[in-house]
């Protein structure tokens, strides 16, 4: 689904040069759902961005399918996230203007016009409603973000990824400001999206008990994969053999 | 479409963006208000120049007036090339002099008063054909025919100051001698003047209430001695006394203080100039030809020296331009207040824009464009301009309306207002230009989207990145 080839990147703070991804090579198969673990500053995070065409790399080649993503124009790079990739970040990043369902409906209202707005407004609401039920927050519907509890916000966040059907969802530390409780839930909803929907999850926590929900675990740092195994697979992921319960077989598809 | 909706529901929430449309509320509703006044000002001025300087004058700059008798002048003027631009032509005789009346006191005694005039002398009827006359005298029926023909309490009135001359009974100085005929006993048939409203009335300010009101100072019917100069080789003093009329109320101090018409007919008799004039006032048919109509007299009137042509205009250029720079200058510096606006809103756009940095990466993580998130607060400029504006039209039109009450107010309360003494009108005039008020609300958008662009710019060029990382 989607395919990086020797990604790199560093951030130049003044004279230094910190190298942020050094060489990262991954292939994400549909309907997968990969963690990526890693200390904090390990360059996970930008990976995410990278892949989701957030942030551009320096050098190294993105595809998505068979198309090569990480060149395309500004616009197109925009429609890539509105229609094909969902995000989900640690701190929901809801716009505090809006109620849920204005929030979840934001993808919708941003790939329209006002005229095909106007068109497919009530196709959209109705997804909108859906959604927000499906996470559980079907009573919470006309709330503005600051009446909800962070993981009714989050929910409402992993929603708005959801309504425009993506192929791809990047959680950049979903459950990094909620408690243990609200965190199982927020991953085991993404899990049920995951298999009930065939969406491709790419994770980034360091939380390594949330993690091992996942299909595949692989550990980030320094910017690189660790290398843990010696029979490593040439393009794709490290299992993480020191944490044994952790590895699971990749799914076969 | 989620531009309108982020717009919508910014304008709701930021109290911030109040301080901005109330700033360019301020400045429209200034612009507006001093337009108008402005405007009302210099339209009302030059309604009363131009009718009381006529749109063309025909005049003589020596002070005995033109030699040639003034039907000869107005047949040649009819007959030549000018005469198809004339509607309404009339000869008057002008001239300075002095106006001298005995004021009579409450002690009892008197106390003579004199001051400079210049004297008018007008056919009434021909001079109203002109404008600019008949509707400024002071008694409403005299305007529908306007004569110097005192009405019966006028003429009673001035009877009863000037009675009939006794003259002792005639008693032969040779007896027998037949008597002679009786001296007329008709009385003798005054002549009849409008002075300005200034010379016949003073001002009076209420110690309680503060509010100015006019008194009579002269009552119609008085009499009011004119001491001018004869029409001949030899400047010569003459004189002759009028009997009030009625008065003339142009609301323009200059000419309310300094103008006094009588009949045309009287002024040549007592100047020694039958049936000359010193101006031959002109209205034209279509004033927007007055360029044309200029030159086709100044070809009858070649020489400068003999007779002067101009327009009101001409007349009152100075005036009329310090008044245009005036107004210039004091439109430059309120735009500037509204430019002083613009910055408020560019500084509560950025301080927004920075607010809002996270909201702009959210946007863009969901496929938001650089232009989108531009547009949100360009619109969101030009909404807050519009806003502003459209309250500041509102307020300033109201202003506009009240602006009478408002400055009686203010003067009572604070002392600071429009000065009756030194402003030529009773009450503050207003006219709302509607291109004016047009081209303020242009300019306060226009100030508004351009100090938006700014902030709007560093948005779109925000990093998505960076701005989901802010805190």
């Amino acid at each position: 689904m989607i395919r990086a080839v020797n990604l790199t990147k560093s951030y130049h703070r003044h004279k230094h040069v910190v190298p942020v991804l050094q060489g990262i090579d991954l292939e994400l198969q549909p309907g997968e759902f990969l963690s990526i673990v890693g200390a904090s500053g390990s360059g996970k995070s930008t990976l995410l961005h990278v892949l989701g065409t957030l942030d551009k790399a320096d050098s190294g080649m993105i595809f998505f399918g068979d198309e090569r993503i990480d060149q395309l124009s500004s616009k197109e790079r925009d429609r890539y996230r509105n229609e094909k990739f969902g995000f989900i970040f640690q701190f929901y990043h809801l716009l505090p203007e809006l109620s849920a369902m204005e929030n979840v409906m934001m993808p919708g209202l941003i790939g329209s016009s006002l005229f095909s707005w106007w068109q497919k407004r009530k196709q959209i609401k109705k997804r909108a409603t859906e959604l927000l039920e499906r996470v559980g927050l079907g009573h919470r519907l006309h709330h503005k973000p600051r009446e909800m509890s962070g993981g009714e916000m989050q929910r409402t966040a992993i929603a708005r990824a959801l309504i425009a059907s993506p192929k791809v969802l990047f959680a950049d530390e979903p459950t990094g400001n909620l408690d243990a409780e609200a965190a199982d839930e927020i991953i085991r909803l993404l899990r049920e999206i995951n298999r009930e929907e065939r969406v491709t999850i790419l994770m980034v926590t360091h939380n390594l008990e949330l993690a091992r929900l996942s299909d595949r675990v692989v550990k980030m740092s320094s910017g690189k994969f660790s290398p843990l195994s010696v029979n490593a697979p040439p393009l794709g992921y490290q299992p993480l053999n020191d944490i044994p319960h952790l590895c699971l077989p990749a799914p076969q598809v | 479409m989620y531009k309108f909706l982020l717009c919508l529901r910014y304008l709701r929430t930021r109290y911030l963006a109040f301080v901005c449309i109330v700033s360019v509320m301020l400045g429209v509703a200034t612009l507006i208000v001093v337009n108008s006044v402005m405007a009302g000002f210099s339209t009302k001025l030059k309604d009363r120049f131009r009718g009381l300087h006529t749109d063309v004058t025909i005049e003589s700059p020596n002070m005995n007036g033109f030699s040639t008798p003034a039907a000869e002048l107005k047949e040649k003027i009819l007959n030549s090339r000018a005469g198809e631009f004339i509607e309404a032509m009339t000869e008057t005789v002008e001239v300075f002099g002095m106006a001298t009346f005995e004021l009579y006191l409450q002690s009892g005694g008197s106390e003579p008063i004199t001051m400079p005039v210049q004297v008018i002398g007008i056919d009434p009827e021909a001079r109203a054909k002109l404008g600019g006359f008949a509707q400024y005298l002071t008694t409403p029926s005299r305007r529908e025919k306007p004569s110097f023909e005192l009405d019966p309490k006028a003429l009673a009135r001035w009877h009863h100051l000037h009675p009939p001359v006794d003259i002792p009974e005639h008693k032969p100085l040779i007896p027998g001698a037949p008597p002679l005929p009786d001296p007329p006993r008709d009385p003798v048939k005054p002549m009849g003047c409008f002075p300005g409203f200034a010379i016949t009335h003073y001002r009076s300010t209420d110690p309680v209430t503060g509010a100015v009101n006019h008194k009579p100072l002269l009552l119609m019917g008085d009499s009011i001695r004119i001491v001018t100069a004869s029409a001949t080789k030899r400047l010569e003093p003459v004189y002759a006394d009028f009997a009030i009329a009625d008065s003339i109320q142009t609301e323009i101090p200059e000419y309310d203080r300094g103008f006094f018409w009588v009949k045309l007919e009287d002024l040549q008799t007592i100047r020694g100039m039958p049936g000359r004039c010193s101006h031959i006032h002109i209205r034209l048919k279509d004033y927007s030809k007055n360029k044309e109509a200029v030159e086709a007299l100044r070809e009858i009137f070649p020489d400068e020296r003999e007779a002067i042509v101009q327009t009101w205009e001409d007349k009152n250029r100075t005036l009329l331009d310090a008044i245009d720079t005036e107004r210039g200058i004091l439109n430059l510096l309120l735009f500037m207040i509204v430019g002083v606006a613009g910055f408020s809103v560019l500084a509560v756009f950025s301080m927004i824009v920075r607010e809002k940095t996270r909201d702009i990466g959210i946007l863009k993580s969901l496929g938001a464009s650089d232009r989108g998130v531009m547009s949100i607060f360009l619109g969101y400029g030009l909404l807050l301009g519009g806003l502003g504006a459209g309250l500041g039209i509102a307020l300033g039109l109201t202003i506009v309306h009240y602006i009478n009450p408002i400055e009686q107010f203010l003067s009572k309360n604070t002392g600071v207002g429009f000065d009756r003494r030194v402003y030529y009108f009773e009450e503050l005039p207003t006219h709302v230009q509607p291109e004016m008020v047009a081209l303020v609300t242009i300019g306060a958008l226009l100030i508004s989207v351009l100090f938006s662009v700014l902030p709007a710019l560093r948005a779109a060029m925000l990093k998505p990145v960076r701005a989901l990382r802010y805190e």
